[in-house]
This record gives structure tokens, sequence and C-alpha cells, in this order.
């Protein structure tokens, strides 16, 4: 073929410049090192990836899927996950043009320095006499006797593999073999040529049958014996089977070998109905390709959760969404107790539910190690073979490696893992340990899959409690969720970010600090949550949230961030608490006493009408046409007859009846709606109502229970107490937004410790100081609470307490101190109360400013508060002027007021702007949860959360 | 309108220019002093009797007395001027003022009953817009005092009802 031309590559950078070319259909890389040119094959050896998309590096390229590495001189492959050379082709330049030949390999400077093929650098011909035995066929047997001669081991290699094909690599199996892109033979990891040159006498379709570790013999299935110096287990693992009825039958696959592969990629190449059972990466992978050719895919998984072994909650969440987006059926929670022949197809029984019929049935439930022969001879067994860091195992000259071994791991967890890399490096390691070099096993355990379209990889061992901190997708690669365990860096999941996973590899293995890891990654502030989960799918997730959140070990004691930041959890509380069973505030009586009044209100976020109909009853409905959705209602109150939506004019009554439509009939007989249209089918929807001291409250639950029962004994009896019979008088309203999570304002309600020290005018002026008697009250439930304390005198600070407060000022004095009088009205102790009702309600008693505060959220991070303040029918002009500048307090712009708002938007900043984290909730060990009499307690943020929990199904 | 005002023509007109001047420069030293955080100085541009309010106008058009900002009487300014300088916990900020389209209604007796437009800007040190915080009006009366003008009452009356998370400073 000769030179040929490749046109603009004396062009590229001059540092480490690369380009794609094709010659004669050939794909090659051409590379640039100053006035240096390499060309090599284009293609990874490992998987089909181009690596002019890598990086160039010290003289390697690295491929950009999984990061295998090869020298752009040599073409050699610099170890893990690549075994196989790429090739490499000669070049000139000449008149400043650059010419390639891919007939001949490339020249190299320096012909000692790397060896091209595989070419033991010890003479074999010399034996040392000893003779190692491995037991296998698989990635970590191919890759040990490997090991062993690039150790200069230059005795006898023994073989045994009861596969009949030459060693190959597992994980093309679920991928390209399905698909049909790529054969079984391309997936050999030790071929002909190599067992030749590295003499290795390979004895296939033997199986091991004994061990006798004494003689130091191994029976083989033929009755052949081999004797041995050292033997390597490296049997890998099988399938579990599937221990129901009808397992055996004919369309049920399973998936470890390239014959498996043949037979199941044949079966779904026919389509139709597959039922795959284990949602765990080799049953996504199969789902992933199944779908790819065209099958319908239904996933059973009988865990909460997917891969739930082998990934953090939050990662297993975003696999759940890809896998239902690219339109696979995922249910969890769902087990298959018997698989029945139905005609040419089979029936799958499910434990809960209907049954499924499928043409095609593959079994993914996990691995079973085969370490049957090791545990005949005496060897110690956990889950698998177990071994140290060398790959020794119990038995003198024995070693493992691979799915067949238990590795100590960090803190000697004692791990097996099963993938591709641990079964490459572990077996290295041992195989240098035999050869007499010392090798342990400790790089950073690194795993991947590829599964519709996306390529996921995963460092480090992280556990499903560690905290998470989500790096959105960029120009630069997808999601990134980096796992911690409060401290240091555990683990890494990236989606389509090998860049990522290349940056982490060291910081894992250094477990860096949280807070380094901050500063490394640039773009935090906008990490917190993830908008990006469709709603549709996010709802399905949702039927089983406790599987992809995992509260913290600690327990009560701690709230993790995502509780107040992601935008699922949200969606959730508006599903479970907002519309769920829950008495929701919607307004007070006294702003609509005549027929016709109505207010816009909201329960949840949800718009509401509040209106009283002609017979005096009040009525809450949706506030959305039941015609095209529009919020017909528009003024925040007003008096009607009857609401007209204002795009077609449909007619609603007080009591939220579809009143009217106008053409129903059509003009002239033609059009307008069937005949069959019954309109009191489509009102909006009506939610229950109840009111108790001149308060309104809905409920989407028409069966809730009575307001009275929904609050408890304690905390009615303080609600009258405030709500005393008296006719409310509206005074007016404040309204504001609050950037924080909605809860946020229920807990700073129920954190009495905050009041002394936030708010200095209060203890400035005395009214209230850690001494004052004071009670946290909770409900049974935890959900309600009432802060409660009783006025003291200004000075009656302690020396002591005031120490504690760095912003007690005992100078100040107000001019006008009358602002702070307190006229005793009430039946009660207490001068003061904060009352916080579930979910949206807050009755503020202070002293005598009145007013509730009617929470409306609006997404995880930010939420309306609608203060209503009022006093009572008959007061004197003099007390309602007291209650007004007493309102000084209160409100967006209170004394008070401002402090608690601007310290709930400092929260969540918190959260948004910083690593991702838990809140400290440990103030007052004697209360677990509850009422507590100290105000120095959290004790009521930690029944609220108990409650909550509950509520949202969150372990 | 304008006939009432049918302005430069007599003396009256050139006397009621000249107090409409005097009333845009009173709200440039107000509007002065809030921009640089003098409250106590604030607090002098009002009588001893004075009242100021802040209040929506939802609550406004409907004759409800609720203000975010209530005060009755120059010590209640004075008052809040120690509480914001001395005691209140809040994230830094930087205010400004924005009066426009001042007018003087009528005269009652000494008191002059007149009106503005006033816009807040406010600037919070991590994001780099100015957000507009109020939108509004002030409806005010003033008087002579030893012949500088004061405020017997200051309004304001402010159109977005939904207030950004906390209002600091006074208006
Ligand atoms: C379909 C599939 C896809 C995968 N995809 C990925 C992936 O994307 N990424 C990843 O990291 N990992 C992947 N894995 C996992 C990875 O392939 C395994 O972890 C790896 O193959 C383990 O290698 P091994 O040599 O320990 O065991 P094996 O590959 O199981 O090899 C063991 C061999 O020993 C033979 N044997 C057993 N008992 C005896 C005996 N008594 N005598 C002789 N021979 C015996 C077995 O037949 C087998 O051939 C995948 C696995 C499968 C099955
Ligand atoms: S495809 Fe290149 S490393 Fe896997
Ligand atoms: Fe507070």
């Amino acid at each position: 073929m000769g030179w040929t031309l490749v046109e603009g590559a004396t062009e590229l950078p001059a540092d480490h410049g690369v380009m794609a070319v094709s010659i004669s259909g050939e794909r090659v890389a051409v590379f640039r090192v100053q006035d240096e040119y390499f060309a090599t094959g284009n293609v990874c050896t490992h998987q089909f990836a181009l690596l002019n998309d890598g990086f160039v590096e010290d003289g390697c390229v690295e491929c950009p899927l999984h990061q295998g590495r090869f020298d752009i001189r040599t073409g050699k492959a610099m170890g893990s996950p690549v075994t196989e050379d790429i090739p490499t082709y000669a070049t000139k330049v000449e008149d400043g043009q650059l010419y390639v030949d891919l007939d001949r390999q490339a020249e190299l400077a320096d012909t000692q320095s790397v060896a091209l093929e595989d070419k033991p650098s010890a003479d074999l011909e010399k034996s040392d006499g000893r003779r190692f035995v491995i037991l296998g066929g698989g990635q970590a047997a191919a890759c040990a006797a490997r090991g062993l001669r690039d150790a200069n081991f230059t005795g006898e290699i023994v073989l045994i593999a009861d596969e009949l094909e030459l060693p190959y690599e597992r994980p093309p199996l679920s991928k390209d073999v399905l698909l049909g892109t790529a054969s079984t033979q391309e997936a050999t990891v030790l071929d002909r040529q190599a067992v030749e040159t590295l003499k290795i006498d390979l004895r296939c379709g033997l199986s091991a049958v004994q061990l006798n570790t004494g003689t130091r013999t191994i029976t083989l299935s033929d009755q052949s014996t081999v004797e041995y110096d050292s033997v390597l287990i490296a049997t890998g693992a099988r399938p579990r089977p599937l221990p129901i009825p009808g397992a055996d039958l004919p369309q049920v696959h399973e998936l470890r070998t390239g014959e498996d592969a043949i037979s199941l990629k044949r079966a779904l190449k026919r389509g139709g109905q597959v039922a795959i059972i284990g949602g765990g990466f080799i049953g996504m992978e199969v789902a992933s390709a199944a779908r790819k050719l065209g099958c319908e895919v239904t996933l059973l998984e009988a865990e909460g959760r997917l891969c739930a072994r082998a990934l953090h909650p939050r990662a297993a969440r975003y696999l759940h969404e890809i896998a239902e987006a690219s339109g696979v059926e995922v249910r969890t929670g769902t087990r298959v107790s018997a698989i029945e022949p139905h005609g040419s197809v089979v029936q799958l029984n499910l434990a809960d539910s209907e049954p499924l019929l499928a043409d095609t049935v593959v079994v993914g439930i996990g691995v079973v190690p085969n370490c049957e022969l090791a545990e005949a001879a005496g060897i110690t067994i956990r889950n698998g073979i177990l071994v140290d860091r060398f790959g020794r195992t119990s038995a003198n000259n024995v070693f493992a490696a691979g799915d067949v071994a238990t590795w100590p791991g960090s803190n000697n967890a004692q791990l097996r893992l099963e993938s591709w890399h641990n079964a490459q490096e572990q077996a290295l390691s041992a195989a240098k340990t035999m050869a007499g070099i010392e090798t342990a096993y400790d790089t950073v355990p690194w795993f991947w899959s590829d599964q519709f379209g996306h390529n996921i990889q995963m460092l480090g061992l992280p556990t499903p409690s560690d905290e998470f901190y989500v790096q959105p997708a960029s120009q630069d690669g997808g999601e990134v969720i980096y796992l911690h365990d409060g401290e240091r860096l555990s683990g890494v999941v990236a989606f389509d970010n090998t860049a990522a996973i290349r940056k982490a590899r060291i910081w894992v293995s250094q477990r860096l600090e949280v807070s380094t890891l901050l500063g490394f990654l640039k773009t935090a502030s906008d990490s917190a949550g993830d908008t990006r989960v469709s709603p549709e799918n996010r709802r399905k997730l949702m039927n089983n949230p406790a599987q992809y959140y995992v509260w913290p070990e600690k327990g009560l004691r701690r709230i993790p961030d995502w509780v107040y930041t992601d935008p699922a959890i949200y969606q959730l509380e508006v599903d479970k608490i907002f519309h769920g069973s829950t008495w929701n505030y919607v307004g007070l009586e006294a702003e609509i006493p005549e027929a016709g009044d109505f207010i816009r209100s909201n329960v949840g976020p949800t718009p509401v009408v509040v209106s009283r109909d002609e017979d005096g009853e009040i009525n809450v409905f949706l506030n959305r046409c039941s015609h095209r959705a529009a919020e017909f209602c528009r003024e925040l109150r007003g008096n009607n007859k009857e609401f007209v939506c204002p795009y077609h004019q449909w007619t609603y009554d007080l009591k939220g009846n579809l009143s009217g439509i106008p053409f129903r009939r059509g003009v002239g007989g033609k059009g307008g709606l069937p005949s069959n249209f019954i309109a009191s089918d489509h009102s909006p929807q009506k939610l229950a109502v109840t009111t108790r001291g001149g308060v309104i409250f809905a409920s989407f639950d028409l069966n809730m229970e009575p307001l009275e029962d929904y609050l408890g004994p304690r905390i009615t009896e303080e609600f009258d107490a405030t709500f005393n019979g008296r006719k409310l008088k509206v005074l007016g309203y404040y309204r504001n937004t609050l950037p924080g999570n909605w809860k946020l304002y229920h807990e700073n309600l129920k954190d009495p410790y905050h009041a002394t020290l936030l708010h200095t005018f209060l203890v400035s002026f005395g009214l209230l100081v850690a001494g004052n008697e004071a009670e946290m009250i909770c409900d049974e439930t935890g959900r309600h609470g009432v802060m409660a304390s009783a006025k003291s005198d200004a000075g009656k600070v302690s020396e002591e307490d005031s120490k504690e407060m760095r912003a007690y000022n005992a100078e100040l004095k107000l001019k006008a101190p009358e602002m702070l009088d307190f006229e005793d009205e009430f039946d009660s102790r207490w001068s003061v109360t904060m009352m916080t009702l579930w979910p949206n309600l807050i009755v503020q008693r202070e002293m005598n400013t009145l007013g509730v505060r009617q929470i409306v959220p609006n997404g995880p991070n930010e939420f309306v508060m609608n203060w209503t303040m009022f006093g009572f029918e008959g007061d004197t002009d003099e007390q309602q002027r007291h209650r007004l500048r007493q309102g000084n307090l209160m409100g967006p712009a209170g004394f008070l007021g401002m402090e608690d708002n601007e310290a709930m938007k400092f929260v969540q900043d918190g959260m948004k702007h910083s690593l991702a984290g838990e809140h400290l909730i440990e103030m007052d060990p004697n209360t677990e949860a509850g009422t507590a009499d100290t105000l120095i307690s959290e004790a009521a943020i930690r029944a609220m959360y108990k409650y909550w929990r509950k509520e949202l199904g969150i372990g | 309108m304008l006939k009432e005002n049918e302005a430069n023509q007599g003396e009256a007109g050139i006397a009621e220019d000249t107090l409409l001047r005097t009333i845009e420069k009173f709200n440039v030293e107000y509007c002065l002093a809030l921009d640089e955080g003098r409250l106590y100085d604030w607090a002098n541009f009002f009588t001893q009797d004075c009242r100021y309010i802040i209040l929506s106008r939802e609550n406004f058009d409907a004759g409800l007395p609720v203000g975010l900002v209530y005060c009755e009487g120059r010590p209640m300014l004075e008052d809040r001027a120690t509480a914001i300088l001395e005691t209140s916990m809040f994230a830094p900020r930087y205010l400004r003022h924005f009066v426009t389209n001042t007018f003087v209604h009528y005269k009652e007796g000494d008191e002059i009953h007149s009106g503005s437009n006033y816009l807040l800007t406010q600037v919070l040190m991590d994001k780099p817009n100015a957000t507009m915080h109020q939108i509004g009006r002030y409806v005010d009366r003033f008087v002579h005092e030893e012949g500088v003008l004061k405020l017997k009452e200051r309004q304001c009356i402010y159109d977005n009802l939904l207030l950004e998370n906390s209002l600091v400073y006074p208006v």
C-alpha cells in the first residue's frame, strides 16, 4: 500500500496532539509529541471506543471508555482493563507533510525498551523444575498465567479449565455479544499463540475434582492427577439457581458463559416479551440489550431497589430512572413464586400481583462462588475462599483470586468482589507472590457497566448509609455522585463521565477529606438536589422511597441534607403529607363572614378556593377549571354569586359544583358536548372541611379524623386558649417568600434553644431568657408542637446565663417600652405560645400580637409564608393599636421575625453551597423525642422527624 | 388634574413650586440618611408625635391597619433604629432609594398632604444583581417645625405584596 499522506497532521498541537484518520477503511490515530509523530490503530482492544477521544499523557493514550492505556510508540497495552496491544504504523515527515504506512510497523528508536508480543523475558527452556497449577479458565486464570511469566517464573504452568473455549472475559457477553456487534471469539483473553509462547500447559474441558493439600495433588475429572508446588484457585462463580418450580423450563435463561450468551441472543432476536428476574447489573444489561433488540421488557426485582447489593441507593435511583426512560417496566419489591408452561410461552406467578406472560425469561439473581473444592480440602471459607492481601489461602501453597476469593478489604470487612478489575488485579498479585515477588492487592476497587447507552463507573467501596454529594451533569460529562462517611471520601459513581473517574481515582485511594474534596470541585454551588428527574419517573421511583433514601446510622440525632433539598422528597411530601391525611389551614371564618364571600388559598402548593355558600357552609375546592385547568379564581378575596372561568366561561357555584357550560348543546344542532356528558361528574375536586374557634382547615382525605383527635388533647387545649370563643377580627396581612425548605419553619419553632441566642432583642428586653418558665410541648405523634413561655422581668438574667448569651446587652433600654406590655387576656399560664400545627399552620400568640401563618411550599428550596394578623371583635381602639405596635416584633420586618427568616435562609444556603452532610440534633439527650421542659432542647425536632419518616416510609 | 394645579401662572403657582422643590429636597436627604444607614438621623425627619407605617397595598386598599413596620411616635422610630443597629441579625446588604413623581395633594391648615413614588433596591453580597425590593408610594403629611419641614405621617404603601424574605431597614 505504501505511504499515505495525512493532511493536517503537522498542524496538530505539539504537546500530545491527536487526530483520527481513516486509511483504506482502517481507523488510525495520529499523535504528535513535539516533532515526533506516531500512528496507531484507533480502536481500543477492550471494547469499541475511539482512542482519539481519550487523554494523551506521558507517551500513552488513555481510552475514554474504561481508561485502558496504550503506549503510543509501541502500541503496548499498559494494564487493566486492556491486555491486547494496538497495532502501530510507520510514519515519516516529508516536505512538511506526514505520511503513514499501514503495512509497516512503527520502528522503535530504542528497540530493547518493550516487547511487542507476549514474549517471556526469562528463558523458558531452563525450567526451574517447579510446577504451578491454575484451576479455572476465566479472567483471573488467564491473567495469573501471564503474571507468572511476567514475574520471570520459568517453571511449568498447568491451566485446568473446564470450559472448552480458550479463556475469555465475560463483560462483552451481556453487551456486544447479545447485540451481535461482537463475537465470543473477540472476548478471548488468552489465545493459542499466547498459550504457546508463554508455554502454558492448557487443559481445556477438564475440571479439577479434588484437592489434596497434604500430598499436593489435584485429581481431575478424567481421574488423572497433577502434582503441584503451588496452586491458584480461580474457579470463579456460577449463577445462583432460582429456587422455584419451573426454573428449568427451556424458555428460562441464565448468563455466565459464551454458550449462555449465544443461546440468549437467539431468544432475544425473536423479540416478544422478556421477563428478567433480578435487578442487578447483569439483569440491567440484559434489559438494555433486549430493549435495543426490540423486545418488551419487564424487570422483576425482589428487593425494594435495583442493584441493592452493589450500588449506593442514590446511584441506584439514577439507574432505575434510565431503565424506565428506555421503556423497561421496572417492578421492585416483586417476587416470582413459580414459572409454568403456558402454550408456547411461560407464565410467571408473582407473589402479590397478576401473573405475567413471557416468551423469554432471564435469571440474574447473583452468583455462588465455586469453592466446594477448597472447602472439601479444609480451606477456610467465608462466602468464598478467604485470602489475605497477597492471595494466600489458609492452606500452604494454595492461592485464590477472582470471583471465588473473599478478600480482607479495608478494615477487614471481608468482601467478595465480582468484577473484571478485581479478577485481574487480584490474580496478578497472587501470581507475583507465587513467583516469589510478594505483591499486595490493594488497589481501589473499580467497576463499570454499560447499559441503556450510558456508561456507569464506580470506584471504592461506599456503604448504603454514606452521605452523598452530587455534581450535576455538565459539558464535561454526566452526573457524578461523591460518597463519603461524613469525613472522608469512600467512593465515586459517575455516569458517562470518565474524566471524573480518572480524577477521583487518586482521591478515593487517599480517602480524601470531604472539605478538601469540596475545594477540588469548583462548581459546587448548584449541587444540592437533583432537578433533572422527570416528575413522572420520580413518582414511579417513589413507590418505595425507603430503598433509595437511607437514614444515617445515628438515627434521630441526625438529619441528612436531602431531607431539605431533594426534589423527589419534596414531591413525596406533597403527595403523602399535604395531599394526605392531614388538616391544612386555609383561612379564617372572619375573612368570609357572608354568603358569597371567598378567598384564594392553598393546601400545600395546590391552589384552592374557600367560599361560603348560601347555606352558610364553608366549601374548599380546587382552583382549577375542569375544562382546561385554568386557575379560574384570580382575586385574593371577594364576594360573588358564582365563579366564572375567564377562558370559556365554565361556571362553578359557591359549593364548587360545575353549574354552567356555554354552548353545551352547540349551535344550530352542531357542535357542543356529547349528549351523555354529565356536568356534575366534572366538578373540581372538593376537600373535607372543618373549623374550630373560627379557623378553617381542609383535607384531601375525605375520611379525616376529627380535628380534636388530630391535634390531640395537649395541643387542643393550647389552641383553645388562643381561640377562646371571641370573634376574630382580621387586622391585615404580611406575605413573604422564604428561600428555605418549609420544614425549617416548623423546626425553628420547635427549637427553643435558638430563641435565647438568635433573638437578642427578646433577651435584651427581658421577654425570654434561658431561665424563664417554659415548655416545648409536643403531641403524641410528634407532628404538632407548642413553644410556650411565661414572661419575666428584664434584668433577671443571671450572670451565669448571660455569659453564655454573647448577644446579651444589659445597657439597652427602650424609649417606648409600652410596646412590650402584656395585657393578660388569655386563660393560660403562658404569655407567649408559638404553635406549629402540622403541616402548614403556625399560630402566633406573642403576648398581645396575634396571628396565623400559612406555609405554602414551592419546591424543596422555597416556600411562601402568608401571615394573617388578627385581634378580636370588641377590642378598644387602644387595644387594637397595642396589638399593632407589638406587631413590630413579628412579620418579615419584625425584630424577631426578620431574624428567623434570615437564619433559615442561611441554613438552606449552607446546604446548597457546601458539601452534603447531616444536621446534628443532639441537644437534650434525656428526652429522646417529645415534650421537653428545658429550652435547651431539640427533642421536639426529633419527634417531628420520627413522625415524618414514618409518614414517608423512610427507614 | 392639570386645572387645579394650573402651574406657573399666579403667585400661588410659584409658591406651590417652591414647596414641591422643598419636599423633593427633603426626600433626597431622607433617602441619603437611609442609604447611608444613619438611622438615628432618619428618625429626626419625623415629628415627636409622628406615625410611620410600611404596609402592603393589599392592606391599605382594604382599610386594614397592619404594617410590616408600625410606629406611633418618634421614640418607636428610635427604638427601631436601636434594634437594627444593636440587636438584629441579618445578612449584610446595600439598599438604595429612588423617589419620583412627587406631588402636593392639598394643604389643610399647616399640614401639607403630599405623595411620591418610591423604588427600593437591595443588593446582597453573594448575588450579582440588585433586586427591586419594594415598589410603592409614600403617602405623607408634612408640617413645619421651627421652620423645618418634618413628617407628621408617612405611609409607605408597597405594591409587591410578596416580600422577598425580609425587610431589614426602614423605607
Ligand atoms: C455476563 C457478564 C457480564 C459482566 N460484566 C462485567 C462488567 O461490565 N464489568 C465488570 O467489572 N465485571 C463484569 N462481569 C464480572 C466479571 O466478568 C467477573 O467478575 C470475572 O469474570 C471473574 O473472573 P474469574 O476468573 O474469577 O471467574 P470466571 O470468569 O467465572 O472464571 C472461572 C472459570 O473457572 C471454571 N471452573 C470452575 N470450577 C472449575 C473446576 N473445578 N475446574 C476447572 N475449571 C473450573 C469456570 O467454568 C470458569 O470458566 C460480568 C460477568 C458476566 C457473567
Ligand atoms: S473500551 Fe477501552 S478500556 Fe474499555
Ligand atoms: Fe425565632
